[in-house]
């Protein structure tokens, strides 16, 4: 099989540079980790009159319909990428294309550069051999995130497609219709995610948060992934920010709620630093302005939350009804299991630590 | 407790997977005739798990009679083989006895209609807080109190330690 989808790669990139005489796919093998996409590395060697050029690639596939967690498009991907490349300076992969017909790789999928710099983030922290990089990563972390949330975003998004990326009835026309229309996905979906009464810890969180609104902010583009493993780093420099399949449009504080809670779950220290900033957060409002506080912080963990809680249950539903034969999919339960205690701490359920 | 997706479901995953997954990657004839040892001793676990405790109990409750019926077969037998047959007769043989395991699918069934009733609850309770009735947030504390305890527990007992697999 991967041979074969070694030679459908080599066809797609043939279709991308045409000049090319000949393409040869060295070192095509899976990456592990990551559950939403199937990806690979290798390497493209491009002959174009007598002359040749290596590029380090990545495939990003998606797998299987019936077994897919987020449904998310490589074609939209693709777009808001090349966008934050043409104009933004927040550091991206290209992407070089997508194909979205299944019939070609047997899943949609989008090829991309292989980004230069450290993956391994974690090197950052806790004596980590690159400890010394630690503060000037993080600054541009920082400054890359603040980009991307004051970019206007009909730049990023100029079709419109980021506004409400899986198709449930989102309205990003003000910041009061985003949250209201987003509370109405979280709670007509509850009954498709409800394998069990004891997620109902999920519908306090979905009615809390509706009873709850914090003020308003400018709605952004935001990565809504972003978290202490979708960046590399070189020479005191993010190189790459990766991931950005679960982008769309949203409140700002919903990417530092998601890496405040990440943050805490890895063991990193994103949120330490800069430290003669005072932190990530400090930094951030400095930047911007917001003054956002961590109790908003810790709302809109709660918001991310469900925003990821809703398409995992979901596919752990589909499994306990027998619609596939996912391992994953149960796994998933074990580890969605342990994450109910911090939502109880944040609900600030009596006898819980928050 | 969470009881869907239920045990039984998890372990059948387990042995599909290995199916799907495992078993067409092996190449090696012994990781071939582990994986599908491993397929077995998880069946076998399915099988034990509905019946274990009933299983237990009865042999409990049959052995206490057993040791009675022994000490009367051997009739007036005399010497000290005899005599610790009694004995045991007298002390083992007068347990009292365990009481039957309650249905397993029932007791399931009961919590999750309990548990529908919560989720229930937490929408009426919202409706009576937007409705600006004060008592209505006391009243969901008095649910979360009863559910945050059965959360710690459940990661306490599902949880594995590190070695888990993904990166979320």
């Amino acid at each position: 099989m991967s041979g074969q989808l070694e030679q459908q790669v080599a066809l797609i990139l043939k279709g991308l540079s045409p000049e090319a005489d000949h393409i040869e796919i060295l070192d095509f093998g899976p990456i592990p980790g990551g559950f939403s996409r199937e990806t690979f590395s290798f390497d493209a060697v491009i002959h174009i009159s007598g002359s040749q050029e290596r590029h380090p690639l990545i495939l990003r596939k998606d797998p299987p319909e019936s077994v897919a967690i987020l449904e998310t498009s490589r074609a939209v991907e693709h777009d808001l990428i090349e966008a934050v490349r043409r104009h933004t300076q927040i550091p991206v992969s290209e992407s070089l294309g997508y194909e979205m017909d299944r019939s070609v790789l047997g899943e949609a999928a989008m090829i991309l550069r292989r980004a230069a710099g450290n993956p391994l983030t974690s090197d950052l922290f806790h004596d980590g051999p690159d400890i010394e990089q630690v503060d000037d990563v993080v600054r541009h972390l920082c400054e890359s995130l603040v980009e991307l949330h004051q970019t206007d975003i009909s730049m990023l998004n100029p079709d419109g497609e980021l506004d409400d990326p899986r198709h449930v009835g989102i309205d990003a026309s003000s910041w009061d219709r985003y949250m209201d229309t987003t509370f109405e996905y979280y709670l007509d979906h509850y009954s498709k995610i409800n394998h069990d009464p004891m997620l109902c810890v999920v519908l306090d969180t979905f009615l809390t948060l509706r009873r709850n609104k914090p003020r308003p902010l400018p709605l952004s583009v935001i990565h809504g992934d972003f978290n202490p493993a979708n960046f590399l780093y070189a020479d005191g420099k993010v190189t790459a920010l990766i991931d950005w399949e679960n982008a769309r449009v949203g409140d700002p504080r919903e990417d530092l709620g998601w890496m405040m809670m990440m943050d805490d779950l890895s063991n990193t220290k994103i949120m330490h630093h800069p430290a003669d900033e005072g932190g990530f957060l400090a930094y951030y409002n400095k930047l911007t302005g917001y003054e956002i506080t961590e109790q908003e912080l810790g709302y809109f963990i709660l918001f991310g939350t469900g925003n990821i809680a809703v398409p995992i249950n979901a596919a752990i539903k589909r499994r306990v009804d027998g619609e596939n034969r996912e391992l994953l999919h149960l796994y998933l339960v074990q580890s969605s299991t342990a994450a109910l205690p911090g939502i109880c701490g944040l609900l600030q359920y009596p006898g819980i630590p928050a | 407790m969470n009881s869907s997706p239920s045990i039984d479901q998890m372990l059948a995953g387990v042995i599909l997977s290995i199916d799907d997954e495992i078993l067409p990657a092996l190449s090696n004839p012994k990781a071939q005739a582990t994986a599908q040892m491993m397929q077995s001793l998880i069946q076998a676990v399915r099988q034990m798990l509905p019946v274990f405790e009933e299983r237990i109990v009865n042999e409990h409750n049959d052995r206490i009679r057993m040791f009675r019926d022994t000490a009367a077969a051997i009739g007036e037998a005399t010497g000290p083989a005899a005599d610790r047959v009694r004995e045991r007769a007298a002390t083992l043989g007068t347990w009292a006895e365990l009481h039957a395991p309650n249905d397993a699918n029932a007791i399931i069934a009961a919590h999750t209609e309990l548990g529908r009733a919560i989720e229930a609850t937490f929408l009426d309770l919202d409706e009576l807080q937007r409705a600006g009735v004060t008592s209505a947030d006391e009243a969901v504390q008095v649910v979360r109190a009863h559910l945050g305890p059965i959360y710690l527990g459940d990661a306490q007992t599902m949880t594995v330690g590190e070695g888990m697999l993904g990166r979320g």
